[in-house]
């Protein structure tokens, strides 16, 4: 375990504010925009609800998974461009899979902490609507030169043609969220996960239905009013609410769905998280500089930590250890932390994290505790609601976690949230935010 | 020349054949061996049965490892041992399985069988573990790994506890020339009260692939030697500075390499003459070459120059005596020169060197000498040989408790029949029965003995001092 960071520093990051856009199901009303459109209405609508002085900002510290490399992959550059804020704004863009932007945050807040910057905007989008579909590596080897180069001549396009097998090289391979070392689907590895623990089916689905229930009584008591943009389409729509969200789901109704990844399998599409269109954004600011230009701070990004698992073991285990490993980080025992938020995959691989964050065993051999980090039942965790309601724009979950925490701090009155996600390639990342 | 029946029987069809045509002839099985270094869980998701008796005391430390390592556990479910292994794997996710321990398992294979006899009192309560392995043999995977835990004899008082103790050691050995066909290994491990800690690491290493080769044999795990440093699964000589010598060719270079592959900075050490070798090898392995007769009274010197020169103050952390020849000749035939020469190199150069060497040894250092099977059951030809070789088991054996205390480990191998350009040298008939005699019917290779020196140099292997292991597919002659 890591020894309890210096904490003596002088600044600290805050968040003061965050915003999202609807989270929709792949292929619904946000097909037409891609990851940049996507991004773009996110900040400029935390730009509405947050109306900082554009003079002050430092950077763009945004985040996504699925990168439009044929557009641009800089693509918080190109927000930048088409939400019209000012040109000389530098930006950057990170990846991290699943934790890409609790990732943009924290590197938000450690700029911001050495005194780099003072305003920063930390989002991240994803378009699983728009995921690239690529051309065969052959058809590319055999077209690049040709088309690439400036003295080519209709002969030699003709010639290409006739080389261009059509079964081979022009049907494309189909995109897919395979890990690349083991070649399982995300929903296979947390199937295997679930029958590693013994996790059952109406376990799963009891949580699933609990992660609804949750999120519906709480857009409904208007909990997440001024969390949620509205988001204009290129069809002249205007969206205003998630569409992945069943308030009115039920453990019957859920026993009704049939396995998904594996024929006598226990995971659904009901209690694994869907294909989702979206983006999430916050705004930091050191605590000086919100307090110097009347900003109201939310919470104060305490801690974090990432870590990495092995992939052929136990792919989405990592919060187990990004968790315990954040909370030290920050000083602090499970007992200081008021409130858990663990991003929901899978319901599934939600439960093993809490079983392994209460085993004795996982504790001591792979953190180094004395005991478990904390016996956690899973109507401890996400107080309201999480992915599988919501939805999982993988590159925009982070910051939506991120934002909602925050909020809760700051309404609630609790003092500290710990935040956990799993991540593809087998990591993971936790952070501690603190009322400020 | 390669091994024909090695690699006839890699071909599944030509094992059919063989069969089905009732050919006396037993293909002996590729051997499974590891493709890169040392992996947190090297076992990952493959059975292990797990028997004991009522008074054994090392489940903890048997659940530890194998659940380290990822293996999923069947065990009796009746007995209070089997708390450990459900506590291990609930914390891995693999929660372990209800064995009956005197039927036969349907429809499994396992890897790895071990039974843990350290509770024996009495030769009679062995049943217990004839009916475990009676039962359980046939589904031992190719390749699998049979292993017996029980108490050092000479440590227990009542008689029928230390005849019971030493029948385990017998029935391992003969249980490995009934497995060895099949590719499997078959050790005792006995474990010295109060060394309980230092197993886990020992079964994750006879437990691997890592030991392809050593079959048949007794380690013994004390606590003899001061454990000072802590250690991780994987890359164990990140850091170290490791002195191989005779590390131009064969099996020496085999060594440097895989040292280099789990972090240490080698030295590759050798004879005059092989500048061109040495020089690339050790750029290869990001490590530094050292020509320099190892019989010359200045050696121990010039090593310690190059190490202040290449590695700054650090000292020596692995020594690894490799560099040995030989020079056979009948007795009657042999003049002094042949006697001498063998006799400076491989033993009184050693003694020499390591004596000046160990000033510069850190706590936790490491020695490891090349001993062979002629030291130990001699060999026709090779009384000059032979006798080095054996030499060099008596000064391990001796070393080993007066460097205890500084946390250094003195151990010797054994390398039976290993595939070199030397033995690819002998004749035809000669040849074919040195791989033949050993229960794994076939010749090891350098990365076999390379494993087992890394494992001895390692951390992990603060348990084992003052002993000598074969590496030798459990090879007839002098077992």
């Amino acid at each position: 375990m890591p020894a309890k960071k210096n904490t003596a520093k002088p600044r600290r990051a805050v968040i003061v504010g965050g915003v999202r856009t609807p989270f929709i199901r792949a292929f619904g009303p946000f097909t037409q925009l891609d990851t940049i459109a996507l991004g773009t209405a996110c900040v400029k609508g935390l730009l509405n609800q947050f109306p900082v002085e554009w003079k002050e900002l430092d950077s763009l510290v945004w985040g996504g998974t699925i990168l439009p490399g044929g557009i641009a992959v800089n693509i918080g550059r190109e927000i930048i461009f088409d939400a019209g804020l000012p040109d000389t704004l530098e930006s950057y863009t990170v990846t991290r899979a699943c934790t890409t932007s609790m990732l943009s945050t924290t590197l938000a807040a450690a700029s911001i902490e050495r005194g780099d910057a003072d305003v920063i905007i930390a989002g991240g989008s994803d378009s699983t609507s728009n995921v690239e579909v690529r051309m065969p590596p052959t058809l590319v080897h055999k077209a690049a030169p040709v088309v690439m180069s400036a003295k080519s001549t209709p002969v030699d396009y003709l010639k290409l043609l006739t080389k261009i097998h059509p079964k081979n090289d022009i049907v494309p391979s189909r995109p897919s969220i395979r890990e690349r070392t083991t070649g399982e689907l995300m929903g296979e590895s947390a199937e295997k996960m679930a029958g590693m623990h013994g996790i059952s089916r109406e376990d799963q689905d009891a949580f699933a239905v609990q992660s609804h229930t949750r999120a519906a009584k709480a857009l409904a008591a208007g909990r997440f009013s001024k969390e949620i943009v509205p988001v204009e389409t290129p069809g002249g729509e205007t969206v205003y609410a998630d569409n992945i969200l069943r308030g009115d789901t039920s453990v019957d109704k859920m026993a009704r769905l049939k396995p998904a990844f594996k024929e006598d399998g226990t995971l659904t599409a009901g209690n694994s998280s869907a294909l989702t269109d979206g983006a999430s954004a916050v705004l930091m600011m050191s605590e000086e500089k919100a307090k110097a230009l009347g900003f109201t701070p939310l919470a104060a990004v305490t801690s974090w930590s990432y870590d990495a698992v092995d992939p052929n073991d136990q792919l989405l285990i990592g919060p187990a250890i990004s968790m315990p490993k954040a909370a030290a980080k920050a000083g602090m025992t499970a007992d200081d932390i008021d409130i858990f938020d663990i991003h929901e995959a899978f319901a599934a691989q939600v439960l093993c994290v809490i079983k392994m964050l209460g085993n004795d065993e996982f504790c001591q051999q792979r953190l180094g505790l004395d005991k478990a980090f904390k016996k956690l039942d899973p109507q401890d965790i996400n107080l309201l609601g999480g992915s599988l309601a919501f939805g999982h724009p993988f590159a925009a979950t982070g910051t939506r976690m991120i934002s909602t925490m925050a909020n809760e701090l700051h309404e609630s009155g609790k003092q500290s949230a710990l935040l956990g996600i799993c991540a593809g390639g087998a990591l993971s990342g936790a952070m501690v935010l603190e009322a400020v | 020349m390669g091994d024909m029946l090695l690699e006839l029987g890699k071909k599944d069809a030509a094992r059919k054949v063989v069969k089905n045509l009732g050919i006396p002839l037993s293909l002996p099985q590729e051997l499974s061996r590891p493709a890169g270094p040392w992996e947190e869980m090297p076992l990952l998701d493959v059975d292990a049965a797990v028997g004991h008796l009522p008074g054994s005391e090392l489940a903890p430390q048997v659940a530890r490892a194998l659940g380290g390592m990822g293996v999923l556990v069947h065990a009796a479910a009746d007995s209070k041992k089997f708390s450990h292994y459900q506590k291990q794997g609930a914390a891995r996710g693999r929660l372990a399985k209800a064995l009956d321990m005197d039927a036969k398992p349907e429809g499994l294979n396992f890897r790895v069988l071990i039974f843990d006899a350290t509770g024996v009192s009495d030769p009679a309560e062995l049943e217990m573990m004839y009916e475990f392995f009676h039962t359980k043999i046939r589904s031992l995977s190719p390749c699998g790994r049979l292993i017996v835990l029980g108490r050092p004899a000479d440590q227990l008082e009542d008689v029928s506890q230390a005849a019971a103790s030493r029948a385990l050691l017998g029935f391992v050995k003969s249980a490995g020339k009934e497995i060895g066909k099949k590719g499997a290994t078959s050790q005792a491990i006995y474990v010295e009260k109060g060394a309980e800690d230092r197993l886990e690491p020992v079964l994750r290493f006879f437990l691997s692939d890592r030991s392809a080769y050593v079959s048949g044999q007794m380690v013994r795990v004390s606590a003899r030697v001061k454990a000072l440093e802590s250690f991780t699964n994987i890359r164990p000589l990140d850091g170290k500075i490791a002195l191989v010598t005779g590390a131009a060719r064969g099996i020496g270079e085999q060594i440097a390499r895989t040292m280099a592959g789990e972090g240490a900075r080698v030295i590759v050490m050798d004879r005059p003459g092989e500048e061109n070798l040495t020089a690339k090898l050790a750029r290869e392995i990001n490590g530094s070459a050292l020509n320099c007769d190892i019989t010359a009274s200045d050696a121990a010197k010039a090593i310690k120059d190059h190490i202040a020169e290449n590695y700054g103050k650090k000292g020596l952390d692995v020594i690894v005596h490799n560099a040995g020849v030989t020079r056979d000749k009948m007795l009657a035939n042999m003049d002094a020169d042949r006697w001498n020469m063998v006799m400076s190199i491989n033993l009184l150069a050693l003694i020499a060197s390591t004596r000046e060497l160990l000033e510069i040894m850190p706590d936790n250092g490491r020695i490891v000498c090349l001993s062979s099977i002629a030291g130990i059951a001699g060999n026709v030809g090779q009384t000059n040989y032979a006798a080095s070789k054996a030499g060099v088991i008596g000064f391990v054996e001796a070393l080993a408790p007066t460097v205890a205390d500084r946390g250094i480990t003195v151990n010797a191998v054994a390398p039976g029949f290993i595939e070199t350009q030397m033995t690819a040298a002998i004749p035809f008939a000669t040849r074919e029965a040195g791989r033949r005699l050993a229960s794994l019917s076939q010749g090891g290779l350098p990365q076999d003995v390379a494993q087992v020196v890394t494992f001895l140099a390692s951390p992990q292997a603060s348990g084992i001092t003052g002993g000598v292991l074969r590496i030798c597919g459990q090879n007839f002659i002098g077992a």
